[in-house]
């Protein structure tokens, strides 16, 4: 099939499946998860139609596209305000099972990933390894059948609706620090786990600390074999920083922000659109967004030809990430004093009432909030620009 | 130009720093955003105790008489100490505005309330389709013989909820919407029949309200200052506005810089504190020189204001669009250094970081003051 055809018949799914609450909810998105319960009932939506995991072997379960028709995939789902899928266990647990998983391991675990009945959360940062994530210190220790782990994590987004986490644990202290990590499978209702949300600086409640306090595991939990959980976790990242797509956010941000621009009443001083100091600024991200659309196409050339696109994915990241980051600052600029009120309501997407300010100001303040941790998760900028020196510019 | 501060102002800027480094702390502040007033009554009183509620008004009304210096010196504490009292609304804005342009009997009404602590005022001029322009007003005001009746909305009135007094701008007349001509301000008690608030809390911690008047009727005593006028009245007014909001950033930036420096020696990640990694030592030194750069261009703007500078007006708007881009860079960069806690409410960090924010869109963003500085 080829794909316009491909891209029609996506288009047509959408339409017809995606109800106007999961649209709101993909629409009042104001960081890279949607409201959980919208998100888990467009994931068994996907899962029905059975093209809930387009990344993954066709054998286990993944659609059989093209690079070309998954990317297709992606972005019409995104231009449809489809809720992102809460997709920790898809993404990273699902790939790293398919390498490294037993299969029993694969049996149980990958069709519970697809079902949504799973829902998977990220146990890696601890309060003392962010960045210098090798020196974690959260312990597991093999007793009988088990192991005991005690220790916590933090910055495990969405914990409170997950029933499963997967960690890095720390399960020899002897050698270097990557050597004594082990990745394993945690039910969260375990005896001894607790879950404590963290208030975050727009009102909701996206991260968590998970508390380990002699939580017993079996160790038929561990993937990939003891000790081995620092490979299992490096082919994660770059499975992580590899797949994702800015430039569509990109475009829908520059969309709103001529909405924005719109909204403002014709009269008046200095409409945006007349205002050669703001244009000029919006041309500025638009080119460096336009630049950065190339080069993800040619991050999906080089997977395409079996590579893998090594430093542009960690070029990618930065450049994304702060892109959209400034795309954030000129609609704060553009929402003037409507950017303050603050309608954490309005946010829900079943809220039906009067709201504020127009439409398209009402996530404004919250995109940019949340958008200053963009470039702190998954590897802050400062850490992929050392990556970036070290094997690109070799110093 | 190098300012000598009097003795006055010296103390007045020990007092304050003093004051709130022993009494305002963040732990009772969080407490205070929590709850549905969203401003601490007690320490409003304090404040009026402490005569800085009076600072800024004519000696014959009561005041101390002091100007943009004793403004900025004030304001530069309560940004350091994330205060959230309306000084800038009640104050600053709706106290200047009497003072400018109040007959003698709206002055008496309401300057020594307001100095007193017992008043709380909000201007209302914003209004939904033009948020970014002060002079967009449909909000009219029929004259009827010697009285009016104001029909309107208004929009993110900051402090409306607390206020006893609003301000309201309003049209006389037929000129268009965005006219700076014929604009007038109406003193409103909260308790006048036709009005209604809608009250929010904002991002930044503080109250504010959207504004319906219907059918608001008014004396000829509610008019403040010349009918028509209220633009000529209000300019200095917003430039004093500035300078106050802009104190407040760079005092918000003096801490961020202080707790990232901080917190940067202590982070151990890699085996070594955070701070010995070049990239973020320079990171730091450059949220230090826009600071400074920032406080220069304050320091100027509150003189030139206080004495009557023709090129005042052309350094306010060189002072929001700088604070506006500092703002951002220094209060970006300590979100960034202090890694993920930044981003939690529970740090102060992320406080300073949204209070900054929202310095940056009031008054006018930094493109619209950079415009209006190339073009002066």
């Amino acid at each position: 099939m080829d794909d316009s055809t491909f891209r029609i018949q996506v288009q047509t799914f959408l339409a017809e499946s995606l109800t106007p609450k999961m649209k709101r909810a993909g629409m009042l998105m104001t960081s890279v998860f949607a409201d959980f319960e919208m998100g888990l009932a467009w994931h068994k939506i996907l899962h029905r139609k059975g093209w809930i995991a387009p990344d993954w072997p066709e054998e286990y379960g993944g659609t059989g596209w093209s690079l070309n028709q998954r990317y297709i995939f992606q972005e019409e789902c995104k231009l449809a305000n489809a809720p992102a899928v809460f997709a920790l266990g898809l993404q990273m647990l699902g790939p790293m099972l398919i390498r490294y998983g037993t299969q029993e391991q694969k049996d149980f675990y990958l069709p519970r990933i697809l079902s949504g009945e799973d829902s998977w959360c990220q146990g890696y940062s601890e309060p003392g390894a962010g960045s210098d994530l090798a020196s974690l210190t959260t312990a597991a220790v093999l007793d009988g059948n088990d192991y005991v782990i005690n220790g916590s994590k933090i910055w495990t987004s969405y914990a409170q609706y997950s029933n499963k986490i997967f960690c890095l644990v720390r399960t020899s202290k002897e050698g270097k620090p990557q050597a004594g990590i082990s990745f394993i499978l945690v039910d969260m209702d375990s005896a001894g786990l607790s879950v404590k949300p963290i208030d975050g600086l727009d009102g909701t409640v996206e991260q968590c600390q998970v508390f380990f306090d002699d939580v017993r595991v079996p160790a038929a939990n561990i993937v990939g074999g003891e000790n081995k959980g620092w490979d299992v976790a490096k082919y994660l990242l770059e499975f992580e920083r590899g797949g994702h797509n800015y430039t569509i956010d990109h475009k829908k941000q520059m969309a709103k922000i001529n909405r924005q621009i719109d909204s403002q009443s014709s009269a008046g001083n200095l409409l945006s659109r007349d205002n050669p100091v703001f244009m000029a600024k919006f041309a500025d991200v638009a080119v460096d967004a336009l630049a950065l659309e190339f080069t993800e196409l040619r991050v999906k050339g080089a997977f395409e030809a079996g590579g893998n696109a090594g430093a542009l994915s960690s070029l990618s990241k930065v450049m994304g990430t702060e892109i959209g980051q400034r795309l954030s600052e000129l609609s704060l600029e553009l929402m003037a004093e409507h950017a303050l009120v603050k309608q954490l309501d309005a946010l829900e997407p079943e809220f039906e009432g009067d709201i504020i300010g127009p439409e398209c100001g009402l996530t404004t303040m919250a995109e940019y909030i949340n958008g200053r941790a963009s470039t702190i998760y998954g590897g802050s900028a400062e850490i992929q620009r050392d990556i970036i020196a070290k094997r690109v510019l070799r110093l | 130009m190098f300012i000598e501060y009097s003795e006055e102002q010296t103390m007045l800027h020990d007092s304050a720093d003093k004051y709130l480094r022993e009494n305002y702390s963040f732990e009772n502040r969080q407490v205070t955003v929590k709850q549905s007033r969203g401003f601490n009554a007690e320490q409003w009183q304090m404040f009026a105790d402490l005569g800085w509620l009076a600072m800024t008004f004519d000696e014959d009304a009561g005041g101390f008489g002091g100007g943009a210096l004793e403004t900025m010196i004030l304001c530069e504490q309560f940004g350091k100490y994330l205060v959230l009292e309306p000084y800038l609304e009640s104050v600053v804005l709706v106290g200047g505005l009497i003072q400018a342009g109040g007959q003698s009997a709206i002055k008496e009404h309401y300057l020594a309330g307001l100095m007193a602590g017992e008043l709380q005022g909000a201007l209302a001029y914003l209004e939904e389709g033009n948020v970014a322009n002060p002079h967009y007003v449909t909000t009219k005001a029929e004259s009827t013989g010697e009285d009016y009746v104001l029909n309107g909305s208004k929009t993110v009135v900051l402090n409306g909820p607390e206020a006893n007094l609003f301000l309201v701008s309003a049209r006389v007349g037929d000129n268009s919407a965005q006219s700076k001509e014929g604009i007038s301000l109406f003193a409103v008690d909260k308790n006048t029949p036709g009005l209604s608030c809608n009250n929010y809390k904002t991002y930044d911690g503080r109250s504010a309200c959207e504004l319906q008047l219907d059918n608001v009727a008014l004396g000829a005593d509610a008019l403040v200052g010349e009918l028509g006028n209220a633009a000529e009245i209000a300019a200095p007014i917003f430039s004093r506005a500035i300078v106050a909001v802009c104190a407040e950033a760079v005092g918000a930036m003096d801490a961020l810089l202080a707790a990232t420096v901080e917190y940067t020696k202590q982070r151990k990640q890699f085996g070594q504190s955070i701070s010995s990694f070049q990239v973020l030592r320079h990171r730091m030194v450059d949220m230090y020189m826009e600071i400074e750069l920032a406080r220069s261009l304050l320091m100027a703007t509150a003189w030139k204001l206080d004495n009557g500078s023709e090129d005042a007006p052309q350094c306010v708007a060189a002072l929001k669009a700088k604070v506006g881009k500092a703002g951002r860079y220094v209060s970006h960069n300590a979100i960034q250094l202090h890694g993920g806690i930044g981003t939690t409410d529970e740090f102060s960090v992320g406080h300073y970081f949204k209070r900054l924010a929202a310095i940056g869109v009031m008054f006018g963003s930094r493109d619209s003051h950079l415009s209006r500085y190339v073009q002066a």
